[in-house]
């Protein structure tokens, strides 16, 4: 315990030098900005964002990038509950009710419902963080190779199940990932892979080309192919204070959001959409006022909102520890750690303290500095929703290329961008996810030493994997959760969950 | 039989990537289990991407109708013309050997590639925009950012139909101020800013 404040005193001091309260107020801003603006999620702004951030110590560039991250969460709900659109795909649950309270007037509550359920959730998934960070990270310093194989190969079967639309398809993209991640070349042997000669190709395939075709140009085009939907009058915000009862009943929903969304975070393929979906699904079910959902319920705001919070931040745990990221947002994460030469896994927790400990402290200021940004200044933030999106897309695509040729000042990035625009078009009309390729793309390398190592350790022999008890459960949950999705009547439980 | 056109065509997609990819393989040493050459990961993703793909493809049979968006008669040509032109162009470019290095012989076929492929109104948001982001790629070295900027967001602004040349004026130069701001002042990114021939 004390040991533990030890470390949380470390990283505020690491958290509140100026440098980087700067940075986790940029993120913060840069979050609730895109939260905000329909049609620009995080993945695309920290792909976008990644070159620029290499400038600055390790720290502080993912102190700003988890700022966009959860920051994103707040402002995602700011235009579900004002305009019934969603910001993010997160706060797609949070129209439900929220927008039918900003129709009884009370747009305001459902706002500071909003805030305050996020900031509380954010509080508690950081002292989660906090503690369970080396808690995880001592069992996982006793991971063999096997074991590690094992718990990516789980993490990518999670992430393809969790994902939208057909299993059989996610994890079609996963493999796809991983074959995509073998370009380059061969660390072991230093033999040149699939590079057709390519002198730019043999570090890999160019990460960020991948996230911003995919996620960054293929998105605009998808957005311009649909007739804009932004004219909707803005409902008035009202009072921002909460009556008794309206406090009362959300407070037992804003508990058992932050339950539910800190749990979704962790799970390798959960995140921020997963957990406000679960917590919605859980409040209708469960919460006192759940004969008055579809009419404003309050409960149906303070849930999903905390769950997507206390998500955003617990999702942090599997990529600081054991250095799997859960998700899209994690992987890109992982690129940056790489890309400033740190390799993240178990031992960072050590090696990085200030990196872990400033990360963890700067989330809470972080929650607290979105506390202010989004309640008092609320209009500024539905002010930007004017902006038409004719305006906004070209500032994004300049962005995207200059980012995308400063990552190593070559021109080829750009054009590697481009066949990716085209591919993330391709797929999405296919309705290919690409959040798993992403993750797969991530992991294969890793996996592929791993897998090496352990077959090298057990000369040769396959049982290696269920041998070792840690190896053997992570395949056995991994077979399950396969097998599970493929009875009929929980693969349309899921569907459900995510379609509303 | 109800297909699933989008399944099925995402499942021949996955399997000619796989099948291609372990073509490709056949140069890399396999090794042994114990110890793995180069070529026996990718040996292992391929064949179970092949597998995967397969099974999509066997289901897509029997689990539509889900058939692609309507496509016009435009909208068809216009692809193998746009591949075409890519390849025309670079093969032009390539033989003539004017252009050294740099990737731009690739850089203008893609450019080419990209206007030929917006010419039907259905592609033209696909089109622009693609070809907007090479242009900037093959204007920036040689032309510098800022000549790189104004190409990229004329072209990329004639995706949307409701631009007028004032706004597009306006926006090319808070943009060029904006990036000139960011990207040169403050991160201090290493690129020409004006062209280099003038």
């Amino acid at each position: 315990m004390e040991l533990l404040l030890n470390n949380l005193a470390h990283g505020f001091s690491v958290a509140l030098t100026l440098n980087n309260i700067m940075f986790c107020l940029l993120g913060c801003l840069i979050g609730t900005a895109i939260g905000v603006l329909p049609g620009i999620g995080p993945v695309a702004t920290i792909s976008l964002l990644l070159p620029i951030t290499f400038g600055q110590p390790a720290t502080t560039a993912i102190i700003m990038l988890a700022g966009i991250y959860y920051g994103a969460q707040y402002g995602g709900s700011t235009t579900a509950i004002l305009l019934n659109l969603p910001g993010e795909v997160s706060s797609v649950v949070t129209t439900l009710e929220g927008y039918k309270m900003a129709r009884n007037g009370r747009a305001g509550a459902a706002l500071t419902i909003a805030a305050l359920g996020s900031f509380f959730a954010g509080t508690v998934s950081t002292i989660l963080v906090a503690a369970s960070g080396p808690l995880l990270t001592s069992v996982a310093l006793s991971f063999g190779p096997a074991d590690y194989f094992s718990l990516m190969l789980l993490g990518l079967i999670i992430s393809a199940v969790l994902a939208q639309g057909s299993v059989l398809k996610s994890v079609g993209m996963v493999v796809l990932g991983v074959a995509l991640g073998l370009v380059g070349t061969d660390v072991q042997t230093g033999q040149q892979r699939f590079t057709f000669g390519v002198p730019e190709l043999s570090d890999g395939v160019g990460f960020v080309s991948i996230a911003m075709g995919m996620f960054g140009i293929a998105e605009i085009i998808l957005n311009l192919e649909r007739p804009e939907q932004r004219s909707v009058l803005a409902a008035k915000v009202g009072s921002l204070f909460l009556t008794k009862e309206e406090f009362s009943r959300a407070v037992p929903s804003v508990l058992r959001g932050t339950a539910v969304g800190s749990l979704l975070g962790i799970l390798p393929g959960g995140g921020a959409a997963l957990a406000s979906f679960g917590s919605y699904m859980m409040e209708r079910k469960m919460s006192r006022g759940r004969h008055e959902f579809g009419n404003g319920a309050i409960e149906g705001v303070a849930g999903p909102e905390s769950a997507n919070n206390a998500a955003s931040q617990t999702s942090f745990i599997p990529l600081l520890t054991l250095g799997i990221p859960a998700n899209a947002v994690m992987a890109l994460m992982v690129g940056a750690l790489i890309i400033q030469g740190i390799q993240p896994g178990p031992r960072m927790v050590e090696a990085q303290p200030d990196l872990f400990w400033g990360l963890i402290a700067s989330m809470w200021v972080g929650n607290l500095m979105l506390l202010v940004i989004n309640l008092p200044m609320i209009g500024m933030w539905v002010k930007l929703l004017q902006v038409p999106y004719k305006y906004l897309y070209p500032s994004i695509l300049v962005f995207c290329a200059i980012g995308v040729y400063s990552l190593s000042n070559n021109v080829f990035d750009v054009y590697q961008t481009v066949l990716f625009g085209f591919v993330g078009y391709m797929f999405s009309k296919l309705k290919m996810e690409p959040a798993p390729l992403l993750i797969g793309f991530v992991l294969g390398p890793m996996m592929e030493e791993h897998l090496r190592r352990a077959m090298l350790l057990s000369r040769g022999d396959v049982m290696v994997f269920v041998e070792r008890p840690i190896s053997a459960s992570m395949l056995a949950i991994a077979a399950v959760a396969l097998i599970a999705m493929l009875l009929p009547s929980l693969r349309k439980g899921k569907d459900k969950a995510l379609s509303e | 039989m109800k297909i699933n056109t989008r399944d099925l065509l995402s499942g021949i997609i996955l399997v000619l990537f796989a099948v291609v990819g372990y073509w490709l393989n056949q140069d890399h040493n396999l090794g042994t289990p114990r110890r793995m050459g180069p070529g026996y990961m990718p040996m292992l993703t391929f064949v179970i991407l092949i597998g995967i793909g397969s099974v999509v493809c066997l289901l897509a049979l029997f689990s539509g109708p889900n058939p692609l968006d309507k496509w016009t008669k435009g909208e068809i040509l216009a692809v193998p013309a746009a591949i075409a032109a890519f390849f025309v162009t670079y093969f032009i470019l390539a033989s003539l050997n004017i252009f050294q290095g740099n990737y731009y012989v690739m850089g203008s076929a893609m450019f080419v590639g990209c206007l030929v492929l917006a010419v039907p109104p259905g592609w033209r948001a696909l089109g622009l925009v693609h070809a907007g982001f090479a242009l900037f790629g093959l204007l920036l070295e040689q032309g510098g950012l800022m000549l790189a900027l104004v190409g990229c967001i004329v072209v990329a602004a004639l995706a949307d139909p409701d631009h007028r040349p004032k706004g597009v004026v306006g926006m090319v130069i808070f943009l060029c101020v904006l990036c000139w701001w960011v990207f040169i002042k403050e991160l201090d990114i290493r690129v020409n800013v004006w062209p280099q021939f003038l």
